[in-house]
């Protein structure tokens, strides 16, 4: 009965014959339509003759399918690190993460790191490489974009020893709250407690 | 020394939020945290000396 779930197919709905059962934890199962889809595997059971199968019930099709909510805690979530945790009520969370990230950006910018844009002599290739750690320094947020609108950041100062230091915490404090975005975003949807 | 300081604070908050993201229970993730943290450490040393041995100037 330790077959994994890769291996065992839900072959019947509904079947009632059981003749031996044993609890299941919910997991993603795949459907004979080759879609992962979430079940209610409560039941585990040993067809007469079959050998045994998971018969399980299938509660929910849509439930992969994100909620505009959680969409919406994304997109706080990133304007302001931590904010999509503390919506959902997830205080601790909520510190550590937004803690992490702000403390990260703000000790850039006070260590010399600076920000990265693409500025209007940024043509061709130039621009090109200024898109990755442009992206990177976008996650995060309001803060990235409050720099730019009020130009604080983005002003180089390599004489400083630890400019390299500080552009490293500015991007990965944007890196880091893209992953708390989806964290938030994967809590809202219910996939993740 | 000033590097070394700046070093461990950014593996502190990277962890932090490696750990906070990552699966399991509360424990798991703190053991899991506190792993991260003492891989960006050790690695780091061992660059560190690394380098120090490549005739690198």
């Amino acid at each position: 009965m330790g077959a994994s779930a890769g291996r065992i197919q839900p072959v019947a709905l509904g079947v009632s014959s059981l003749l031996n059962c044993q609890g299941w934890e919910g997991r993603h199962l795949k459907d004979r339509r080759d879609e992962f889809v979430t079940y209610e595997a409560s039941t585990y059971l040993h067809l007469k003759g079959q050998g045994t199968h998971l018969v399980a019930k299938e509660i929910n099709r849509t439930q992969d399918k994100a909620p505009p909510r959680a969409w919406l805690l994304g997109v706080a979530a990133w304007a302001v690190p931590g904010l999509g945790h503390l919506l959902q009520g997830k205080w601790a969370r909520a510190l550590l993460l937004g803690g992490a990230v702000w403390a990260m950006f703000l000790v850039g910018l006070a260590i010399g790191g600076h920000l990265f844009r693409i500025g209007p002599n940024d043509q061709g290739f130039s621009a090109t490489l200024q898109l990755l750690p442009m992206s990177a320094n976008f996650g995060a947020g309001l803060l990235y974009i409050g720099c730019w609108l009020t130009n604080t950041g983005f002003a180089e100062q390599a004489q400083r020893v630890t400019y390299e230091y500080g552009n490293t915490f500015l991007l990965c404090a944007g890196l880091l709250n893209y992953l708390a975005m989806l964290d938030a975003f994967d809590i809202a949807a219910g996939r993740k407690q | 020394m000033r590097h070394l300081l700046w070093m461990a604070l950014f593996a502190a908050l990277t962890a932090v939020v490696f750990g906070v993201v990552a699966k399991g229970s509360d424990r798991q993730r703190l053991i899991y945290g506190l792993k991260v943290l003492g891989e960006f450490l050790a690695v780091a040393f061992i660059l560190g000396w690394i380098l120090y041995f490549l005739p690198l100037r």
